[in-house]
């Protein structure tokens, strides 16, 4: 294989740089208050289906974006253009605005200087990896699957980014992010089996493990039989809880709490789902992507949103928690789900200990059906199987499903440990397998 | 020395590909300019005016790809964005088996503009929050109204296309949109009716015609009326779709498995599949006879009507289906010729110059049949009538779907009578369009766009418009959207 010898990218905005940056908006702004932003970011993805690289592409994008505000009257301008001309232009542009803008009774200047835990958002690795990393990866991901005559489709893709947020408060955050991704859908002929990672090293993808995992997958997928739709226990992977965990992490805003409009109103403070379960933000987990500050400079913070079943934080942006006098918690970016008390060593340890029950490998194309209850629908995807008496006996025919995660995790019979989870519609998170009693499929598909 | 112009950076990259060996090349530089204005509850939320300038280069080298792009427009960055470009290319040559080849295309040399009447970007700002603030002080106006949004859209996308062949294009396109919602609360329940006009190629007249401080109290109404009212009971239905609702429905159900490269397993890691097989072209029963898909990216005003795609070939017209047979595929110039066809259809986009081009949807709309929409209704025993977008999930094949809606109203003995909530249908594709037995004619015809397809890894946004009249289909299983249905 040949080795991609250009020359490096450019370097990557330094702090020192944005701090640069960011001074020189102040200083050419009249303003009461400014807020700068930057988000510099270098990364690239390699592609494959049909075991042949199909786009191999490479991308630089730097983004500064200025916001300002006369009294609550504000204004938001951004620019790719890092010249000190363009910068210039971009504040008079995002003034303009704000000028005419209504005042919002919701505005707030922005934050002062804040304090940032460190946070492990870098890896050498990751900074390194270019397109000859991606495509030996892609390659061996390839290879796996041709040996095994089967046919690979999926991504490498690594990134770093400088990432900034500066005010004229003294605010000043910047750090510099990796990230890595792989994810594999392996064919074999009508079935698949699917894998996915990600992580802020790309030595932490474990493609050929995965790649192994989505073989077997396929492997298993052989002849899938047609079972009636109905409510069936369930044995869902990590990255099956993720899918639905993220619509209940999306649907934690303060706001629409308090007006009434979320799933959640009037139960903060009590106990909405198995006693045992708990969330928490964990921003400086080694193998979360979590981030050191949020996109208005508040340091993200360890915190816990759901403790032994029960509601306690919501999402609050500045100015409704400050109208409710709290301190403001804005996102959960580093989720891990978990539960007390005993759990399965493994995947097989649960499956082998179930008698009867769905195996669900990962959920796609989930939406809400109905926001009040938060009932989702969605489809089963690359590997659906029948599990009887502790062993997977056949794969089964896709299933739509249509059940409410507030419904389906109030009661949870047996799990394993967190496991990393990502797909192609969550964040990643660490969450456990898990063996619900009840599932509602409403109906199956030809496939 | 002046500055130089977009023409010296292509004409920049295009020599350093010509002496790289590479079969083709080409550049995009694009400079988009975005303008959103956001209300929520009352309030002006944020004005947002996005300034993005950038480059990609993409290169065929031994019948495999390689692109490479950058935000930096200058004369240092251009070579060595392309010379990345290139040995990219040849890294992914280095294991290519299957080459790449691409169908010929008459090399064009153009320049195309969007005809607006009032540039939605010179619309001063002040005038699109007062409608905004108007707006949403009518919606919440309405008693049980509890939340309210409002939106004004606005893009202008300035765009050079040159290819090692020859091509060189020039565009300027301007787009415009806008919505408003109203959230009625009632005994612990909560719903929306929505307003929006369709994503349009045209200027800020589009907001002006749509009459959003007259639309706002009917919009307020039937979202009280929908949070009141029962809910549906589940069962088979005859369904009345409007040219909205169906503009999704087309989108999911047949324009994402027309798209060449899925059928293929380009997207089979992603966004999915396709159940309609290259086997399956020109003998597939899809739907009934009255179900005639038209992909027509030359109809002005449509997202995708740009004039030339991003592989720099010509806008066109073809048949999906025709009379329920599926007949037609959207292609670019690299798939095309993987079914035989000796041209592309022109329908490869990227949403920047960040992004490689892939297949996106054409234009794709139901052609009207005979009927009106007062006589499609009459002929109902016990239907419902669906107005707009809601609830939406549909396999990676593309067989089996569900839909909601904004709104719904039952239909009883040719009459349409009372709302309900919580409607869904869902079914497999092929039976549904084979049980579409009427379409409404030509004056109920309507367009509606999406920018927010999502597509290709890393993800892209398409953009296309969906044209129909209203259609009836018979014999729809509908749940009722809460848990325990």
């Amino acid at each position: 294989m040949t080795g991609i010898s250009a020359k490096p990218w450019p370097k990557m905005t330094s702090r020192e740089e944005f701090q640069f940056l960011a001074e020189l908006v102040m200083k050419c702004s009249t303003a009461d208050h400014k807020l700068v932003t930057l988000h510099d970011q270098d990364g690239g993805t390699t592609r494959f289906a049909n075991n042949q690289v199909i786009q191999n592409v490479s991308s630089r994008r730097g983004v500064v974006t200025v916001t300002v505000a006369f009294g609550a009257r504000q204004g938001t301008a951004t620019t790719t253009d890092f010249t000190a001309g363009s910068l210039r232009e971009t504040v008079k542009r995002a003034e303009a605005i704000a000028r005419v803008s209504p005042e919002d009774p919701e505005y707030l200047p922005p934050v002062g200087a804040q304090a940032f835990a460190a946070c492990p958002t870098s890896r050498s690795e990751t900074l390194k990896a270019g397109p000859t990393v991606r495509l030996e990866y892609a390659n061996e991901a390839i290879g796996q699957c041709r040996m095994e005559n089967m046919s690979a489709a999926g991504i490498v893709s690594s990134s770093r980014a400088s990432v900034g947020v500066a005010a004229g408060t003294g605010l000043l955050a910047f750090e510099e992010r990796t990230e890595a991704r792989f994810s594999i859908t392996v064919q074999s002929g009508d079935v698949t089996g699917w894998a996915s990672a990600a992580h802020r090293s790309i030595d932490r993808l474990k493609v050929q493990e995965r790649t192994l995992s989505a073989i077997h997958k396929a492997t298993l997928g052989a002849e899938p039989q047609e079972l009636p739709p109905g409510r069936y226990r369930v044995i869902l992977e990590p990255a099956a809880v993720a899918g639905l965990w993220s619509w209940i992490i999306w649907m934690l805003d303060a706001k629409s709490y308090l007006k009434g409009t979320s799933p959640f109103a009037g139960k903060l403070k009590k106990r909405i789902l198995d006693k045992r379960l708990s969330l928490e933000n964990c921003p400086g987990h080694a193998d979360l992507l979590g981030v050191g500050f949020t996109a208005e400079g508040l340091p993200s913070t360890a915190s816990q949103w759901i403790h032994q079943g029960v509601l306690q934080q919501l999402a609050y942006d500045r100015f409704t928690a400050r109208a409710q006098q709290i301190t403001p918690v804005p996102t959960i970016e580093a989720p891990r789900l978990s539960i007390e008390g005993s759990s399965a060593g493994s995947l097989a340890q649960l499956i082998k200990s179930t008698d009867r029950a769905i195996l669900v490998t990962n959920f796609w194309y989930l939406r809400t059906v109905n926001p009040t209850d938060l009932t989702l629908t969605g489809m089963t995807r690359d590997g659906t199987f029948l599990v009887e008496k502790g062993e997977i006996v056949s794969a089964v025919k896709n299933f739509r499903f249509h059940e409410s995660p507030l419904r389906a995790f109030q009661y949870v019979e047996s799990c394993t440990a967190p496991r990393e989870a990502v797909t192609s519609e969550t964040g990643k998170m660490l969450v456990p397998a898990m063996v619900l009693p009840e599932f509602h499929f409403s109906s199956v598909t030809r496939f | 020395m002046s500055a130089p112009s977009w023409d010296d950076f292509a004409d920049l990259a295009l020599k350093r590909l010509a002496a790289s060996g590479a079969e083709y090349g080409d550049i995009r530089i694009v400079h988009s300019t975005t303008q959103t204005i956001r209300g929520e509850d009352r309030r002006i939320a944020s004005i947002r005016d996005n300034d993005d300038v950038g480059f990609g280069v993409r290169v065929l080298y031994h019948g495999a790809w390689g692109f490479a792009a950058s935000s930096i427009l200058s004369l240092e960055e251009v070579p060595r964005v392309t010379d990345l470009a290139v040995e990219i290319a040849r890294g992914s040559a280095s294991v290519a088996i299957d080459k790449v080849r691409l169908a010929a295309e008459p090399v064009h040399r153009d320049r195309i503009t969007t005809a607006v009447r009032i540039d939605p970007l010179t619309v001063p700002l002040g005038q699109k929050a007062d409608l905004l603030l108007a707006t949403m002080e009518s919606l919440q106006a309405q008693s049980g109204v509890v939340r309210s949004t409002a939106e004004l859209w606005a893009r202008r996308d300035r765009k050079l296309f040159a290819s090692t062949e020859g091509a060189r294009l020039e565009f300027d396109l301007i787009a415009s949109s806008g919505d408003c919602t109203a959230t009625a609360l009632h005994d612990g329940q909560f719903a929306s009716r929505s307003f929006n006009t369709p994503q349009l190629r045209r200027g800020y007249e589009l907001i002006e015609e749509a009459d959003f401080l007259g639309q706002a109290p009917r919009v307020a109404r039937e979202a009280v009326e929908k949070v009141h009212a029962p809910a549906v009971d589940a069962g088979a239905y005859d369904l009345v779709l409007d040219p909205e609702h169906l503009s999704l429905t087309i989108h999911e159900s047949c324009g994402h498995p027309s798209e060449l490269d899925r059928a293929l397993g380009y997207e089979a890691n992603y966004a999915g599949t396709s159940f309609l097989t290259t086997d399956n072209l020109g003998t597939f029963r899809y739907g009934s006879s009255h179900v005639n898909l038209v992909a027509d990216n030359t109809e002005p005003e449509t997202l995708a009507a740009t004039g030339y795609d991003d592989d720099g070939v010509a806008c066109q017209k073809w048949n999906i289906v025709r009379e329920g047979l599926f007949v037609g595929y959207c292609t670019n110039r690299e798939v095309a010729p993987k079914i035989g066809e000796a041209r592309s259809r022109g329908s490869n986009r990227a949403d920047s110059w960040g992004a490689v081009p892939i297949v996106r949807i054409a234009n794709i709309g139901l052609e009207p049949g005979r009927a009106t929409v007062d006589q499609l209704i009459a002929e109902v025993k016990r239907g419902i009538y669906i107005e707009g977008h809601g609830s939406y999930s549909i396999d990676q094949r593309r067989y089996n779907f569900q839909f909601g809606g904004d709104a719904f109203w039952l239909i009883e003995n040719g009459r349409r009578t009372h709302m309900l909530r919580d409607v869904i249908y869902h079914g497999i594709t092929p039976e549904f369009w084979n049980s579409c037995d009427g379409v409404a004619d030509r004056s109920h015809r309507r367009r509606y766009g999406f920018i927010t397809c999502g597509k290709g890894q890393p993800g892209q946004s398409g953009w296309m418009t969906h044209a129909a009249s209203h259609a009836r289909f018979r014999n729809i299983q509908v749940i009722r959207g809460e848990g325990r249905s």
